[in-house]
């Protein structure tokens, strides 16, 4: 009805305007409803929009319709909610029932209905800000902290239940941007921890029912934290000031006692002790120097140009049959064990087993040799004989024989010691071709037992070049060739063979023949030389004159001791040093002590029997008539002698 | 053999039975262990209740959107939709809710929960059977969980209702629990009965079921808050 009366005068209007061509009128846009907000499901508002008026006046009117009714009501308020809106009070407001609501636009030419929206009240709840936002600073122990109260809105009635609101709030620092946030659930207080000292802080709260929107936020609450000083710094502080405390007191002992730690941590560097080394020139980085006074003048022989010349020398020793070189095999030799634990003079690095610059074998103290397993070293021997016998060049077989056939008859020097082997590449020519240098230089002579002096034994030596044998090779055949037929001329080349055979059981037979009885094993034994005959033969014999002692043996040549190797001179002479006799002392144990000085280090290793338990290699000073020759010697880089150098 | 055979399987059976006994029974006593067994307050009941109910509409909430979202359906069927619990009179604004009473609340309360028992079954039903939609799969476990709770939520109230009673809070003048099933509204209940429901109706369903879970809710909140004034109203 309501809508029949006002369309009347919209109907004169329409005739009226009919006539005003002139101006450019139309009618109203469509309006269009924006929004319907309740703050409280008490009482809602609807807001439009209005469209274009066509030039001409226009108005607006609302007009809804409730759920299953029919009847069509208009706004009963258009002006408490303001411009454009429509506030529908308590009475007018009916929640959970569907609302379908239109805005029409009229003017004189004619009106526009805008689409319904259908609006249920209890979805459209959208409450008021928070009232009386309080924030305070509480002490704790911890630090203080800020407690946030606020109030619902005036108009909600959370009272008696009818709405529900959960809250939020945000605080921030001032002139930071981001907001921190918190969810407050149903309660109407908050804790806020972990404040900055001194900080001025921003506090906001804003509200929702549980099924609605959010309100705005609340103004916000400024709250300034008082100066404290957090109790975890002060913890901090102490802790730093207490481990710079003891960061100096370190500091200040690590000061004192700078030079032991210095030599805990960096150990003295060994320097060389090679005589001749100039550690000088080391320094300065000069090799060549360093080299050049190393280098013995007489050697290489630069008379030869003949490669040959640093061919070893076969230099063989034989020993009369009467008397038998008893020579032991070492047991430690098959075992491998060539280090020379007698040299605890020297921390010098390059110390081998072949320690002696001489051209005496010292050998590793491990093993001793047991009487009983003489026989197993004999069986041993032959074996390696054998085998020998596979590396020697046919130049040398004959010696060999001479070496090899009589296994009772001769012994055969002992000891190479295995540490030879990295040596490099024996080869088994060991005559026609040069060795190499380095080959030439590996020879020692090992020691051996030798058979009592009472007969002139001479050791056969077979003295091959590049002893370099396996580790397993224990043999080496000291010797100098006994004939070179091809070349008489040339300098014999100087083989030294370590024949670590050592046939014990002839040994065993000599010893008896002889009654003695030669302890087992001893790790160093020294071979003098005795005479060199008019075959080029150097006749060695034992050294027991010079400073082995056995036990219950003495001595019994005490001709002059010529155990030593000066040199070799320029007419390939093999010069011998005579050495002054230690005196020897008898011992019942069964401990030898052999010295034996060493030319180049000065050291003396003393040998330890094979009945005895250990070696023990001790440098004692021998009587020293010993001189240093080593000028005359050709050193090895490793200490050894080269007994290329010695001619005959 | 057939005699041992049948003697073992009834020997098997007896012990099934026999053992499913003292399971039920221990089911039905929870604090059997001597302690002193404490019964929820009221304010606990009523806190668990709404949760519940909370829950309750949440989910139906859920529902109605993906509903919306996926069909698009005509804003006409609004406002020609009747839900069939039109004929339940619920208090429309506070002062109505207000003027109620506590008895008469509950026994609405109690009303509105009857009514739907049924028509959620059939719509879960109807979910699953419906191969059409793919979501259909995915909402009918919802509708499934809302009918259980609805059911859950129905007993708790009585609960309620009861311990109320106990504590002198409501009257005995309460008629409505002897009966919870007789008041749902025949009218429209039919077109349920029917058990032939296309997306449609299902939507319409959701719609009424979003808004009684709300009333539901509320009500029971200005119990709470009328029957145990405190902090949280």
């Amino acid at each position: 009805m309501r809508r029949a009366v006002g369309s009347v005068p919209l109907l004169l209007m329409l005739f009226f305007i009919g006539h005003a061509k002139e101006t450019r009128y139309s009618p109203p846009g469509k309006p269009k409803l924006t929004s319907c907000r309740s703050p409280e499901k008490e009482t809602f508002t609807c807001w439009w929009e209005p469209g274009s008026d066509g030039g001409l006046p226009t108005t607006y009117a609302l007009y809804y319709r409730k759920e299953n009714s029919d009847a069509v009501y208009e706004c009963p308020d258009y002006h408490t909610a303001g411009e454009n809106s429509c506030f529908f009070n308590k009475n007018d407001t009916s929640i959970w029932v569907n609302y379908n609501i239109t805005v029409v636009a009229t003017n004189a030419l004619g009106s526009n209905f805008s689409d319904p929206v259908d609006v249920d009240v209890v979805y459209i709840v959208q409450p008021h800000t928070p009232e009386n936002v309080t924030v305070t600073v509480m002490e704790d122990k911890d630090g203080p902290f800020l407690r946030v109260s606020w109030e619902p809105p005036r108009k909600a009635d959370t009272r008696s239940g009818w709405i529900t609101l959960i809250y939020e709030l945000r605080v921030k620092l001032e002139g930071e941007e981001e907001w921190e946030e918190h969810r407050a659930g149903q309660q109407k207080m908050f804790n806020i921890f972990s404040l900055r000292s001194g900080g001025m802080y921003l506090v906001q709260v804003r509200c929702k029912p549980d099924h609605g929107f959010w309100s705005e936020w609340s103004s916000t609450t400024y709250i300034k934290v008082p100066d404290y000083f957090p109790r975890e710094t002060s913890v901090w502080i102490l802790i730093a000031v207490f481990s710079a405390f003891i960061f100096f007191i370190l500091t200040w002992i690590l000061n004192l006692k700078s030079n032991s730690v210095k030599h805990c941590l960096l150990p003295p560097v060994p320097g060389p002790k090679i005589k001749g080394f100039d550690k000088q020139l080391l320094k300065n980085g000069r090799s060549e120097e360093v080299f050049s006074a190393l280098v013995v003048p007489g050697f290489p022989p630069t008379t030869s140009s003949d490669c040959e010349d640093l061919l070893v020398e076969y230099l063989e020793v034989y020993t009369p049959e009467e008397q038998e070189l008893i020579l032991e095999e070492g047991k430690d030799l098959q075992e491998g064990c060539l280090k020379s634990k007698g040299s605890p003079s020297d921390s010098d690095s390059g110390r081998g087993s072949c320690d002696s610059h001489t051209l005496l074998m010292e050998k590793c103290g491990e093993g001793e040799g047991k009487e009983e397993k003489h026989q197993e070293r004999a069986q041993k021997g032959k074996r390696q004989q054998k085998h020998q016998t596979g590396w020697e060049e046919g130049d040398v077989s004959h010696t060999r024989e001479d070496v090899l056939s009589p296994d009772m008859s001769e012994g055969r020097v002992k000891t190479w010691p295995s540490v030879f082997s990295p040596l490099p590449q024996y080869s088994s020519r060991p005559l026609d071709h040069q060795g190499s240098l380095e080959t030439a230089r590996q020879l020692c002579l090992s020691d051996s037992l030798f058979p009592p002096p009472s007969t002139s034994s001479h050791l056969s030596y077979n003295a091959k070049e590049g002893l370099a044998l396996g580790s397993g090779q224990q043999e080496f055949y000291l010797g100098k060739k006994q004939t070179h037929p091809s070349n008489p001329q040339s300098q014999p080349r100087w083989h030294l063979q370590a024949h670590s055979d050592f046939n014990i059981s002839s040994m065993d037979r000599k010893q008896a023949a002889s009654g003695l009885q030669l302890p087992g094993f001893r790790s160093t034994e020294y071979v003098e030389v005795q005479r060199v005959n008019q075959e080029d033969m150097v006749i060695l014999q034992p050294l027991f004159s010079s400073s082995c002692q056995r036990d219950g043996h003495l001595q019994i040549g005490q001709g002059e001791d010529y155990s030593k190797v000066k040199g070799v001179d320029s007419g390939n002479m093999l010069l011998l040093q005579r050495e002054v006799e230690v005196k020897r002392e008898e011992e019942d144990g069964d401990r030898y002590s052999c010295d034996i000085q060493d030319r180049v280090t000065e050291s003396c290793y003393t040998t330890s029997t094979a009945a005895s338990s250990q070696v023990t290699g001790k440098p004692t000073s021998c009587a020293g008539t010993a001189m240093p020759v080593q000028e005359e010697m050709v050193l090895a880089a490793n200490g050894y002698v080269d007994a290329a150098t010695m001619l005959l | 053999v057939r005699q041992k055979f049948y003697s073992t399987v009834w020997v098997a059976v007896l012990a099934l039975v026999y053992l499913d006994f003292p399971i039920r029974v221990g089911t039905a006593a929870i604090c059997a262990h001597g302690q002193e067994c404490h019964a929820p307050s009221l304010a606990d009941l009523f806190d668990r209740v709404i949760q519940q109910s909370s829950r309750v509409h949440g989910i139906s909430s859920e529902l109605h959107s993906d509903y919306e979202q996926y069909f698009f359906p005509s804003k006409n069927h609004i406002g020609k939709r009747k839900c069939h619990t039109y004929s339940i009179l619920t208090p429309a604004d506070k002062e109505n809710a207000q003027r109620l009473g506590r008895e008469e609340l509950t026994e609405v309360i109690l009303r509105l929960l009857g009514a739907w028992g049924d028509p959620l079954s059939q719509l879960h039903r109807s979910m699953t059977q419906d191969q059409n939609q793919d979501f259909n799969h995915y909402s009918s476990n919802k509708a499934l969980e809302m009918s259980d709770m609805v059911h859950e939520l129905r007993s708790g109230v009585t609960k309620v209702a009861e311990k109320m009673k106990l504590l002198g809070v409501i009257s005995n003048a309460l008629g409505y629990m002897s009966s919870p099933e007789s008041l749902a509204p025949s009218s429209v209940s039919s077109s349920y009965e029917r058990g032939d429901f296309n997306s449609i109706d299902h939507h319409d369903l959701l719609y009424c079921f979003r808004r009684d879970s709300n009333k539901v809710k509320n009500y029971l909140r200005i119990l709470k808050c009328t029957t145990l004034p405190e902090l949280d109203c």
